[in-house]
């Protein structure tokens, strides 16, 4: 089929073809990728060999105070006369020494068991044995801090062999205070990051491997260290969420999986829709006060959504404001069950999301709709289109392109949307259908807060992390490979 | 935004060519207009409401929540005066105003006496003048300390507060009196068009250093806690405190971050980004367990649940690069390159050049990290579990409306919100300019 | 003031494209080089690596006696004017051409007096106060020249400076940059994609495509004896007219055959090509549209047919068209023009071109390159 062919065909057509590409392509697309991972992996194998083949020469080829160095780091930079870098190899060492003697080796010979000494009583005395949380923890830790110490340990034989050649070619090495120099200058970034860096490190990667690892022990509310241990379990906790026989949580994960994902889904478009609606409105030409409208609808992005968001929630309830004056004119005679009945108290916190959401969009198409250029409205209606029909063909492509990326982040991040759901409904109403104290109302992710909190089932916790982020990253793959926009920036430019 | 194209009249818009065509605009008009307003009303009703039945005395009437709007027993501050209760809030406050204008006022003096000396002289040697001006601030500050200590009886408390004070104090007039300084240097003055400063920059001028003298004042009054405070002004300090230290701490490292990944092309760049993006796929509360054990073990919880949720939402604040280094994107590369050949070094590139440009996103960034603390509810209840000195007033009111509910704590819920919500509010309409920026910025580019 | 001197310089990006092959140039103190090529032959980022914005990937970069490879930009002492002008908005005019002297640390009456005077030289002193935003186009182009001339640097860069302007606007800035020249009198590097800009500019002319050099030389050198086919039809305007056609020698005379006529090569040419050894062979025959005259019908006569009249004024472009579709411009003065040829030069008109031997470049057609070189 050439371009020129399908430019001809009729837009289901098109559609069609595309789609059928998608497919057709997907096996060749998942083997480039597959192979493209294995070219990496098969490339970091290669740089690792030529690194540790580079290591074994420079021993060969270095002098004794390269040497040295491989056993005392630092010894040959302050032996060359570079004291900064070699007071800090050293003392890095030093650090990681008496860290590996006092705790790290300890930790470490513990991880396969999680331990095994129980804590127990002796008369009124607590006698702890071994904490199986802190094992985990500094487990993995000490394996952060040995690759680290390894790296390092290579950048410091790597230093001596730069050394040796520079001096080789007759030049000066670097002082201290050259090295300072360069952090503001040429070596500007690691500044920049350093910091950053390590409290990603230190505070989202260290605990996001704890709780993947967590995901494959026992460790829950019988299992609390330091009174009790928790051990290794392998693939139990997955089999338990996704089986569907009577005593695992497969139903309710299914159950909560769907309503996670028909939210995202109306929370994101309906918004989206409703919010250019809006902004449409509020543009266009002859209508007044542009700047009382916005100002007025962008309070609820002002005001802290634990305020507004709880006080709405109150006044939906059944002694609520809503419930009260609907009673008292008649209109009902029962309250109605805002948050008692599920499909009630799930397009409830739906609607109410739109009174969140719309200002959002509302801001966002604004600024958009502003850059679109408008010799294209006027090229339009030379062309002999009218309003509807510019509407649709220029206004609407040209914001989905631009905001095609949006989407998607705005779709991932309403999957992880808790503020919404846990301050209007909590998750209620509950069911006896549900396990695991799941609401009707529920996202994977208050879910997994009840779980953290509630009950302290940690393992499955972890588990439901897993795979919200599972959930999270194939959504996007798929979009980032059917919509173009995403990653072609040129089109409408 | 960048382009000035008009806004088009995307849906209804049109010429209007025959009078029956006009008709239907203005009936389409019309149409919006109605809506707009129901709109309006939808979108305003819950924070009438929510100020409605702050006025409800819980004393007198009945404080719980209620099935109807206004107050029947007539509109009384009870709930507020229960807000501020046991404190000394607004004599503290009081004198700490009435402190600060004269030592504003003594201030202004003193930079316009600078300002005199300098224009008798020549600028091109500063240092003496800069000493000068230190030294007259200094002055100013014992002055004014005492002048504090005469008003508040309270002289163990402001020895407290004033060293920190006294060195963030030193620090604006340094910068005020620089901005003089250069301002006024003759030489400056003698170039054909330079432009002469007006009333109004002179008025954007003290109301900044006013500002920033406030800020000063705010911060160290949150860490030094020296009036005796209600159980609900803790909760607004500890927020506050929170929000103040983050919002400065975040800002730096986002704009780090996104100044490195946006500008500088180094080894393990892509690598950075996308290990960002994989994390960014985890869901947040995942790790709450862990970091509460990580700030358990610096001893970061309960008492100090204050530094331990700065620590907390400060530390991972790198990742949340993506708007910021898609402005940076926008400034030409040459910028740089040009000050790089001109001798600076990317340090200065970074504070000289592209900090000045980057402004209207530097101010997002500052008000987002501000703003999130104010919000913050899951993490923070749980990491000051159980001690009710530590928490932060979205935890403290949240317990008001959900524990405490039928004591008759809701209008008391409700006038907690309305002064929670009334400076965010405030400080949000007042620079909503840069916020637009931002999140459009942010969603066109991804 | 310093010489320049690039030695096998190279760059081979990340992902292992070549921009530069083995650059090898001498630049003498005071001298004015352009680079000039199409869009993507390695000229700017030849210019960049002696900047030091982009990294040499291999070969020796000395600027006066200084080996400069790891030397970062600000330490250089060079000064680069960009395409953009990359002035910085914040900062008004003067403080704009203060920015380098002030990192420098250089007192504030030195700093005024440079800027002053830069300003002087370029007549910006009554912007001077201004943000660079309320400047015009050429304004902010003379900005950024003073910015580069207050630092007195020893090599002066320029990168495309005046591709952002206008036609007209342009013209008079090459004749300011001229004259900027001779009172600074110090080393430039100067880039461009304009030939024009490049023969009015240049004391030599480095001509690249694809990251090589293709010729140095004078513009009168390159213009004159272009070593290619490349250079031949990339300097001057409208371009060389190529033509396939065959020389031949007979008794010692060379002549050429292009369409059937058969014109004779003498003089300074055929003695260089009896120098080079040349015998009877096919080439690619060059005449720049300015040597090609009409004439009337005879036997070194080309007959053709007129497709295109580009009146320039001064001058008319005739694009015409030889009994075998060969394509052909003809550069023809007005005031050479007479009669029935002066009003009607209309489609279809037949016409007779001729040109001398002089004029004519040979090529090699497998290699492209000059024969006489």
């Amino acid at each position: 089929m050439t371009d020129l062919e399908y430019l001809s065909y009729s837009k289901w057509k098109k559609l069609l073809v595309r789609t059928g590409n998608f497919f057709t392509s997907l096996p060749g697309k998942c083997g480039n990728g597959l192979k493209k991972l294995g070219l990496k992996v098969l490339n970091f194998f290669m740089n690792l060999f030529t690194s540790l083949k580079g290591l074994v020469t420079t021993f060969i080829n270095g002098d004794w105070k390269t040497r040295l160095s491989y056993l005392v780091m630092g010894f040959g930079s302050c032996a060359r006369g570079q004291w900064g870098r070699g007071i800090l190899f050293f003392l890095f060492q030093t650090v990681f020494n008496l860290y590996m003697v006092n705790f790290g080796v300890a930790y470490l010979s513990k991880l396969n068991t999680l331990g095994v000494v129980e804590t127990y009583k002796e008369g009124r005395r607590t006698v702890y044995g071994d904490n199986s949380f802190l094992i985990l923890l500094y487990g993995i830790l000490t394996l952060f801090f040995i690759l680290a110490f390894l790296y390092t340990w290579y950048l410091n034989i790597k230093q001596n062999r730069i050394s040796e050649e520079i001096l080789k070619s007759g030049k000066k090495l670097k002082t201290a205070k050259d090295d300072l120099k360069s952090l503001a200058d040429e070596q500007f970034h690691k500044t920049l990051l350093a910091l950053p860096t390590l409290g990603v490190t230190a505070f989202t990667i260290l605990p996001i491997l704890f709780m993947i690892l967590v995901a494959f022990t026992n460790f829950d509310a019988t299992h609390q260290p330091p009174s009790k241990l928790f051990t290794w379990v392998g693939w139990d906790n997955f089999r338990q969420l996704l089986s569907s026989d009577n005593a695992s949580y497969g139903g309710t994960f299914g159950q909560v999986l769907l309503w996670t994902l028909i939210w995202a889904f109306f929370a994101t478009f309906l918004n989206y829709f409703l919010g250019m609606l809006v902004a449409i409105m509020i543009n266009k030409k002859g209508i007044k006060l542009k700047k009382v409208w916005r100002t007025i609808l962008v309070m609820t992005i002002a005001i802290p959504q634990f305020v507004s968001l709880l006080y709405v929630s109150k006044m939906f309830a059944a002694d609520g404001l809503i419930n009260g004056y609907l009673m008292r004119w008649g209109w009902i005679t029962e309250p109605l069950p805002f948050w008692t009945d599920p499909i009630w108290a799930r397009v409830t916190i739906i609607v109410i999301n739109v009174w969140i959401g719309i200002p959002y969009l509302m801001l966002i198409a604004t600024g958009i709709l502003m850059n679109i250029p408008a010799d294209l409205y006027e090229s339009a209606r030379i062309d002999g289109a009218n309003a509807f029909q510019m509407y649709k063909r220029i206004t609407l492509p040209y914001m989905l392109f631009v905001t095609g990326p949006y989407l998607l982040t705005s779709f991932t991040g309403n999957i992880n949307n808790f503020n919404v759901i846990y301050l209007l409904s909590g998750g209620k109403p509950l069911s006896m259908n549900l396990s695991g104290n799941a609401g009707y109302t529920d996202l994977l992710i208050t879910w997994l807060y009840k779980m953290t909190v509630n009950d302290t089932n940690y393992k499955l916790a972890a588990v439901i992390g897993i795979l919200v982020f599972v959930v999270t990253a194939v959504i996007n793959l798929i979009v980032y490979n059917m919509i173009p926009s995403v990653k072609n920036e040129e089109d409408f430019q | 935004m960048r382009t000035k194209a008009s806004i088009p009249e995307a849906g209804m818009g049109g010429q209007t060519r025959t009078r029956s065509k006009a008709g239907h605009e203005k009936r389409v008009n019309g149409g919006i207009y109605a809506l707009l307003v129901i709109m309006s009303v939808i979108w305003l009703a819950p924070f009438v409401f929510l100020i409605f039945q702050s006025f409800r005395s819980y004393l007198t009437e009945t404080g719980g929540m209620v099935d109807y709007l206004l107050p029947k027993n007539g509109w009384s501050l009870d709930n507020y005066a229960f807000l501020f209760e046991g404190s000394d809030f607004f004599s503290w406050w009081g004198s700490t105003l009435l402190a600060s204008i004269v030592l504003g006022a003594l201030q202004m003096g003193i930079l316009a006496l600078i300002k005199r000396e300098v224009n008798k002289r020549d600028a091109s040697e500063g240092k003496t003048q800069y000493l000068f001006l230190a030294l007259s601030l200094l002055v100013v500050f014992v002055l004014s300390a005492a002048a504090c200590v005469i008003l508040h009886g309270k002289p163990d408390s402001l020895i407290l507060s004033a060293l920190p004070a006294l060195v963030l104090y030193m620090a604006a007039g340094y910068v005020a009196g620089r901005f003089y300084l250069k301002q006024d240097s003759r030489l400056l003055q003698s170039i054909p068009g330079y432009p002469v400063e007006t009333p109004l920059d002179k008025a954007k001028k003290i109301g900044g250093l006013g500002a920033l003298y406030a800020g000063v004042i705010a911060i160290v009054m949150c860490i030094i806690k020296p009036m005796n405070a209600s159980q609900y002004l803790i909760w607004y300090g500890n927020t506050l405190t929170i929000a103040l230290f983050v919002a400065v701490i975040q800002t730096v490292i986002v704009l780090s971050v996104s100044y490195a990944l946006s500008r500088i092309r180094f080894k393990g760049r892509k690598l950075i980004m996308n290990v960002v993006l994989i994390l960014g796929m985890f869901p947040g509360f995942l790790t709450m367990i862990t970091l509460y054990f990580l700030l358990k073990q610096l001893g970061l919880t309960q008492e100090g649940a204050v530094p331990g949720l700065i620590l907390i939402y400060c530390a991972s604040s790198g990742m949340g690069y993506y708007i910021s280094k898609g402005f940076f994107d926008t400034i030409p590369k040459s910028l740089d390159e040009s000050a790089r050949i001109d001798g600076a070094t990317r340090l200065q590139v970074f504070y000289k050049i592209i900090m000045p440009l980057a402004k209207p996103i530097v101010i997002y960034t500052i008000l987002m990290a501000f703003m999130a603390p104010w919000g913050d509810f899951v993490f923070a209840s749980y990491v000051a579990f159980g001690k009710s000195n530590s928490y932060n007033v979205a935890v403290g009111l949240y317990r008001w409306v959900n524990v405490n509910d039928y004591q008759g704590y809701f209008t008391r819920f409700c006038a907690g919100g309305v002064l929670v919500a009334l400076p965010i509010t405030i400080l949000f309409l007042c620079l909503q300019k840069y916020y637009v920026e931002g999140v459009t910025g942010g969603a066109v580019k991804g | 003031m310093a010489s320049v001197s690039l030695r096998h310089i190279k760059k081979v990006y990340e992902n292992k494209v070549e921009a530069v092959h083995d650059f090898c140039l001498e630049i003498r103190d005071k001298e004015f080089v352009v680079f000039v090529g199409p869009s993507g032959c390695g000229k700017s980022t030849t210019l960049r690596m002696v900047a030091g914005l982009e990294d040499i990937s291999g070969g020796e970069l000395y600027i006066g006696d200084r080996l400069v490879n790891d030397v970062e930009p600000k330490d250089r002492d060079i000064a680069m004017v960009f395409q953009n002008y990359a002035l910085y908005p914040h900062i008004s005019v003067y403080e704009n051409m203060a920015f380098s002297l002030r990192l420098r640390k250089m007192p504030n009456a030195e700093v005024h007096r440079r800027v002053c005077e830069a300003a002087e030289i370029l007549g910006i002193t009554e912007y001077l106060g201004r943000k660079p935003k309320q400047l015009s186009g050429g304004q902010r182009q003379r900005v950024a020249i003073g910015r580069a001339i207050v630092r007195e640097p020893q090599v002066f860069l320029m990168d495309e400076p005046l591709s952002n302007l206008d036609a007209k606007l342009r013209n008079q800035m090459r004749a300011e940059i001229i004259l900027l020249r001779q009172k600074l009198d110090t080393t430039f590097i100067y880039v461009t994609h304009d030939q024009t800009e490049a023969m009015t500019l240049g004391d030599r002319i480095v001509i690249m495509r694809d990251g090589f050099i293709e010729q140095v030389g004078t513009p009168m050198e390159v213009f004159e004896m272009p070593t290619n086919i490349f250079v031949a039809e990339f300097i001057g305007a409208p371009k060389m007219n190529i033509l396939k056609t065959r020389l031949v020698k007979e008794n010692g005379r060379y002549y050429v055959t292009p369409f059937g006529t058969r014109i004779p090569v003498d003089g300074e040419r055929a003695q260089a090509l009896e120098k080079k050894g040349v015998g009877t062979k096919d080439i690619l025959l060059g005449v720049r549209p300015e040597h090609i005259v009409l004439s009337a019908p005879g036997e070194h006569a080309i007959p053709c047919t007129l497709e295109v009249n580009e009146m320039m004024g001064s001058e008319l472009h005739l694009h015409v068209k030889t009994a075998d579709e060969t394509r052909l411009i003809v550069r023809v003065p007005t005031i050479n023009l007479e009669g029935d040829d002066r009003t009607n030069m209309n489609f279809g008109k037949p016409l007779n071109l001729t040109f001398e031997s002089k004029v004519m470049h040979f090529f090699d057609p497998d290699s492209q390159k000059n024969l006489l070189v």
